[in-house]
């Protein structure tokens, strides 16, 4: 388990260079952006957000350190959830 | 993926999300009957690497980018129940906290990340290990479970976003974009599928499904 945490704690160092620094090299487009274009669809996640972590960043920061803290937060919110979850359900 | 607020029309919002919750109902169920200390240890382990690594896009030259999802995996490792709740979680907390994902579409991304491309995984892997046999067949079976998941998880949210607009053509755009570029992206998940289920194996620490 402990080899486990390792790769999370290095994804997440690693991250920046693949979310923020290659994704704004070739331009970043999922499959879904890409079909929602031909569409026309709009997409108005900026006019209803709630969160000041809006797309993995942190207000103040550098969209790099920003993603990787953005990973850290969301990694202990996924793990605090899941010993809640499923450790309420082992009886 | 992650359908974002404002893609999908209200029958397909309500419609999404009253599946979703049901289902979860009942995989909670199962999922309950099923854990141990051990497994609910493990399945919030594999919950935290899933977010991990979702945040890792691999784009490709030419505008396309991918990342993993995980669904294929979750249920290979702890079957489908529990699967779909480790999805569920990941994907709450992708849309809660980081917007990633809108909170209109929250029941159809679950839905086809946590429901989808679990069982496809699933129903693939095990359908494979049927036809072959041992060590191959749990390797085969989890790149094709993986590879799978994806396409059919991409198709099902081009059919979401293509019946929902006004524009009454919209799938015949949607469905074939998402599912061709799922399908030639989603080999990178059926490999790390595969690959991290091959040394799961190896090392004797896991039993798969």
């Amino acid at each position: 388990m402990r080899k486990a945490w390792y790769a999370i704690a290095f994804m997440i160092i690693i991250s920046p260079l693949f979310g923020i620094i290659l994704a704004n090299m070739v331009g970043y487009h999922e499959p879904l952006d890409v079909a929602a274009e031909m569409l026309h669809l709009k997409d108005i996640s900026d006019k209803i957000n709630w969160t000041p972590f809006y797309n993995y960043t942190v207000p103040g920061l550098p969209d790099t350190i920003g993603y990787i803290i953005s990973g850290v937060i969301g990694v202990t919110v996924v793990y605090v959830l899941g010993k809640l979850v499923f450790g309420g359900a082992k009886e | 993926m992650h359908i974002p607020d404002g893609y999908l029309s209200l029958p397909w919002i309500i419609g999404t999300y009253i599946v979703t919750i049901i289902y979860l109902a009942i995989a909670w169920k199962k999922a309950r009957a099923q854990l141990t200390p051990e497994k609910a240890a493990a399945a919030t382990t594999l919950a935290a690497a899933i977010f991990a690594a979702m945040m890792l896009n691999w784009p490709i030259p030419g505008g396309t980018s991918l990342h993993m999802v995980g669904g294929a995996l979750a249920a290979i490792l702890f079957g489908p129940w529990i699967a779909s709740w480790i999805l569920a979680l990941v994907v709450g907390t992708q849309c809660f906290v980081f917007h990633d994902g809108g909170i209109t579409a929250l029941g159809a991304n679950i839905l086809n990340m946590g429901i989808i491309d679990v069982w496809v995984g699933y129903l693939v892997y095990k359908a494979v290990r049927k036809v072959v046999p041992g060590e191959k067949g749990i390797v085969l079976g989890a790149f094709l479970g993986g590879w799978l998941g994806i396409a059919i998880a991409g198709a099902t949210a081009g059919i979401e976003i293509g019946l929902s607009p006004a524009f009454p053509y919209g799938i015949e755009i949607t469905l074939p974009v998402m599912f061709t570029w799922h399908l030639l992206l989603g080999i990178i998940e059926g490999i790390i599928t595969a690959s991290v289920v091959y040394y799961l194996v190896k090392k004797g620490k896991w039993v798969v499904a």
